[in-house]
């Protein structure tokens, strides 16, 4: 198992899109030092290899589907209504293709 | 402000007191205790009156959670990420709660997001324990567990992923209850781990948190792990009758023989859990010592580490800036992105972040997340055993009343930390959870848990309610106190 290093945790950061100072990336590496050592003891467990892993609380994530019928969609205007730019009916973004 | 929903009630129908008075008092409050403990990050001068009908919580005003969204009024989830963001339509509990005559008066602070333990990591800062200025409330429904106990309203809505209405509860002396996993929609409410996500109320009597739920749950077209409970009426099944239920405590969490190094606060506070044992003996109850393997218990705080950082990363993928929120700066949109990601998360969100994705990365998901699941199963497996012969879990919350703003407790500590962390098995299961206060430690609330069998809530309504019926701490205003 390679270790979780500094440079890992910049790189995940950076992939998440979020900056960590020094100090932060130091915290990830402490706290994440604990759930190892916990996880090399759930290692241990014996076969726990063939234990179905719980996804969800009741073991099910669908207890109810509506029917499919067209609902009203909400106005543009409302989605568009915390949206910093926009211009006409459409989110305005910086040129993506470079 | 300082009664209960029953006898607000009665005020109202008999016209003894009116809502705008009522609503009035509840504003003056709030500005107060925003003035003293910071629980706010809204307060809603201008609302109007609501009618006095049948409805227990018609006229009444309570807070609301800042994770609810809220039509035309600001719903931050305490974050700058979202923090000039106002919906446009509203969550189904809270729309629920407005169908049963409700008034909201104020959004309360919470940790961001849901993702805290302590009340310190709001946007509009910490916020503090109204029996002491100098601790925590604890998270992450810190706003609203400050609000009820200082009397603002009798009751607020939470949210709970790990322990967020019960252990605040516990800290500010009040009841904090999370129904089974489904009762209530989480439609509109801000997602954190959604496999784990619960709502709930935090009030100050155990009919009053079956009041609220009652007017919140409900099937809901918009979540399809919603269920129909039409057929559960919380409140009118409230009959304090438990001769003869049986309730177990688990040794390897409550014996002090596991805590060496107990501290004074510890001691006493495990010595009146004792005490509450022998209470649940004297008015009818069986209750027994069980076993629980230690290493599984010793996980517990990691597998929620684990499952819940990876869900959240997903989760809050979509706040970008871009859509909505206050937008970064930069030349291209991974910029701009990056820039408002990196400056309005709180570090203890984007430490979680990087955890999340780590266990989730396909060379690292098995040893992590998918043991952290595996480990989740042994765990409710555990106590659903116990629930085929017992009604109900009892154990004390946390280890001791609510801790000072210099004891760091959001990070994971090396030692065993199940005496803090149990009560993230509630939400591993779906159980349905309540935290009653049971006494005092230090001059400063502590409070006990009782946790039954999905779908059970009657009963551990009933528990509850029977054990407040015989302690002092009913519908308690927190009193700040001076500790030297």
């Amino acid at each position: 198992m390679a270790k979780f290093t500094e440079e890992m945790v910049r790189d995940y950061a950076d992939k998440l899109l979020i900056g960590l100072t020094d100090e932060e990336t130091k915290m990830v590496l402490d706290e994440f030092e604990v759930i190892d050592k916990n996880i090399d003891l759930i290692n241990d467990i014996p076969n726990i290899e063939k234990i179905e892993p719980m996804t969800h609380c009741l073991d099910r994530c669908i207890d109810h589907l509506r029917e499919d019928e067209i609902e009203e969609s909400p106005s543009i205007d409302d989605i568009l209504s915390n949206c910093d730019d926009s211009l006409t009916d459409q989110v305005k973004v910086p040129k993506v293709v470079e | 402000m300082n009664k209960t929903i029953e006898e607000l009630h009665e005020l109202l129908v008999s016209g003894k007191v009116t809502s705008e008075e009522l609503i009035k008092e509840s504003l003056e409050k709030s500005k107060e205790v925003q003035d003293k403990y910071n629980a706010f990050v809204t307060i809603l001068d201008a609302v109007k009156s609501g009618n006095v009908t049948d409805s227990l919580l018609s006229g009444i005003p309570f807070g609301l959670k800042d994770n609810f969204s809220t039509k035309g009024i600001l719903s931050t989830g305490s974050s700058n990420t979202l923090k000039d963001y106002v919906p446009f339509f509203n969550a189904t509990a809270y729309e629920n709660l407005l169908k049963s005559g409700a008034v909201l008066v104020n959004k309360t602070a919470m940790d961001e997001f849901g993702m805290g333990g302590t009340g310190t990591t709001c946007h509009t800062g910490s916020v503090l324990n109204p029996w002491d200025r100098t601790r925590m409330c604890a998270g992450s429904s810190s706003g609203s567990a400050c609000a009820v106990a200082a009397g603002v309203y009798p009751y607020a809505t939470g949210t709970d992923t790990g322990d967020s209405i019960r252990k605040p509860a516990a800290y500010c002396g009040i009841v904090g209850y999370k129904p089974t996993y489904g009762m209530i929609s989480r439609y509109g409410v801000f997602p954190f781990a959604s496999s784990m996500d619960h709502l709930g109320a935090l009030t100050r009597s155990v009919k009053d948190a079956a009041i609220v739920v009652d007017a919140m749950k409900g099937i809901d077209d918009k979540d399809m792990t919603s269920w129909d409970s039409k057929d559960i009426h919380l409140y009118d099944s409230i009959n304090g009758e438990v001769k003869g239920k049986k309730l177990c405590y688990i040794k390897e969490i409550c014996d002090i023989e596991n805590y060496p190094n107990a501290s004074d606060e510890l001691i006493t506070h495990l010595e009146n859990f004792n005490k509450t044992i022998e209470l649940c003996k004297n008015i009818g109850m069986d209750v027994e010592e069980v076993s629980i393997d230690k290493t599984l218990l010793n996980a517990i705080a990691s597998v929620y580490v684990v499952i819940s950082c990876a869900e959240a990363t997903s989760n809050m993928s979509n706040l970008t800036g871009l859509i909505f929120g206050p937008r970064g700066e930069g030349k291209n949109y991974i910029e701009m992105m990056k820039d408002y990601r990196t400056k309005n998360f709180s570090p203890l969100i984007k430490r979680r972040f990087v955890i999340g994705s780590y266990v989730l990365q396909a060379e690292n998901k098995d040893r992590y997340f998918n043991n952290a699941q595996r480990v989740r199963r042994m765990l409710v497996d555990e106590w659903n055993k116990l629930f085929e012969n017992y009604d109900a879990v009892i154990l004390p919350v946390g280890s001791g009343p609510a801790k000072k703003f210099d004891e760091r407790t959001d990070m994971l500590k090396n030692e065993s930390v199940v005496l803090e962390e149990h009560l993230q098995v509630g939400n591993f299961g779906g159980f349905p959870s309540i935290t009653i206060p049971n006494g005092f430690v230090s001059n400063l609330p502590v409070g006990v848990n009782i946790t039954g069998k999905c779908y059970d809530d009657i009963n551990v309504l009933n528990i509850a309610y029977a054990l407040e019926s015989n302690m002092t701490y009913k519908n308690q205003i927190a009193k700040e106190v001076s500790n030297g």
